[in-house]
């Protein structure tokens, strides 16, 4: 799925410097330095943002680490090889519209600072 | 509180109704000497001239007797009046912030995630609270108090996400 180019450009503020994977047919953002919220630790990882439903979820956001936070997440996906790197993802569904990608990242981002 | 004497401008010390070309107007602002182009300055002008806004801070002249006259951030002062050149900031209490490009006031200090989204009649149970601080908008954890000093900017987002 393409995605418009000025949703593109807004995930930028978010990391360092941003880029694409391909693999099997499916597009992630490589988001290389990603800020997170508050209460992180660390406070910048890289991720890699899956905007299409994957794993049964409609979005994932992968992690270069396990992520601790104000809240203990379920992390459900460990090792998962992607780019020739492992990653890490939590359980965690973001829903909803015609999100953009910047509203999918922060709906992903949600999930290290509310209970459930 | 102890008011340093007022000092008449260095180079005339009488009012001027425009400003010859080049002149310049020595105020002290808190400790600092400043010097400004603008004879007619705006009290927000007069604050961004120490690196300070007016949705944290107030600014205050300071007259002689021991009198003090608050400056609005759209009031214009005039520097070329005899006396005019002597002002502190002051932190407000009541201080404004941005919430979706909206200014709104609320009482400086640790703030709640929910006082902060009921000021835009929305409750942490529908909308996410995200700050925008040197970098992009990203979510604040509910359970941890916001330290508000001023001048922050909020975004809010419907909660799109969760457990699964």
């Amino acid at each position: 799925m393409d995605y418009p180019e000025p949703q593109v450009e807004e995930l930028k503020r978010y990391c360092r410097k941003l880029g694409a994977v391909q693999e099997g047919g499916v597009t992630f953002y490589s988001l290389e330095g990603l800020c997170l919220p508050a209460g992180c630790d660390p406070p910048v990882c890289d991720a890699l943002l899956c905007p299409t439903s994957r794993d049964q979820y409609p979005s994932r956001l992968f992690l270069s680490v396990k992520v601790k936070s104000p809240y203990d997440r379920n992390w459900n996906r460990e090792n998962a090889r992607i780019g020739e790197k492992n990653w890490f993802a939590f359980s965690w569904k973001v829903e909803g519209a015609n999100l953009t990608l910047a509203q999918i990242l922060t709906g992903h981002l949600l999930g290290f600072t509310k209970p459930k | 509180m102890d008011i340093p004497e007022t000092s008449q401008h260095s180079d005339h010390g009488v009012a001027h109704p425009e400003p010859p070309h080049g002149r310049t107007f020595q105020v002290r602002i808190d400790e600092e000497q400043v010097l400004l182009h603008e004879q007619h300055p705006t009290g927000e002008d007069l604050l961004e001239s120490v690196d300070k806004r007016p949705c944290a801070y107030a600014l205050i002249q300071l007259l002689r007797h021991d009198e003090q006259r608050t400056i609005p951030p759209d009031d214009r002062v005039d520097l070329g009046a005899p006396g005019v050149d002597r002002f502190v900031t002051v932190h407000k209490e009541i201080v404004t912030i941005t919430i979706d490009g909206d200014p709104y006031e609320i009482q400086s200090g640790n703030r709640t995630v929910a006082e902060i989204l009921d000021k835009v009649g929305k409750t942490p149970d529908a909308y996410a609270l995200l700050e925008e601080k040197d970098g992009p908008p990203l979510p604040l954890p509910s359970n941890q108090p916001v330290p508000i000093e001023g001048c922050e900017v909020f975004h809010t987002q419907v909660q799109s996400g969760g457990s699964s």
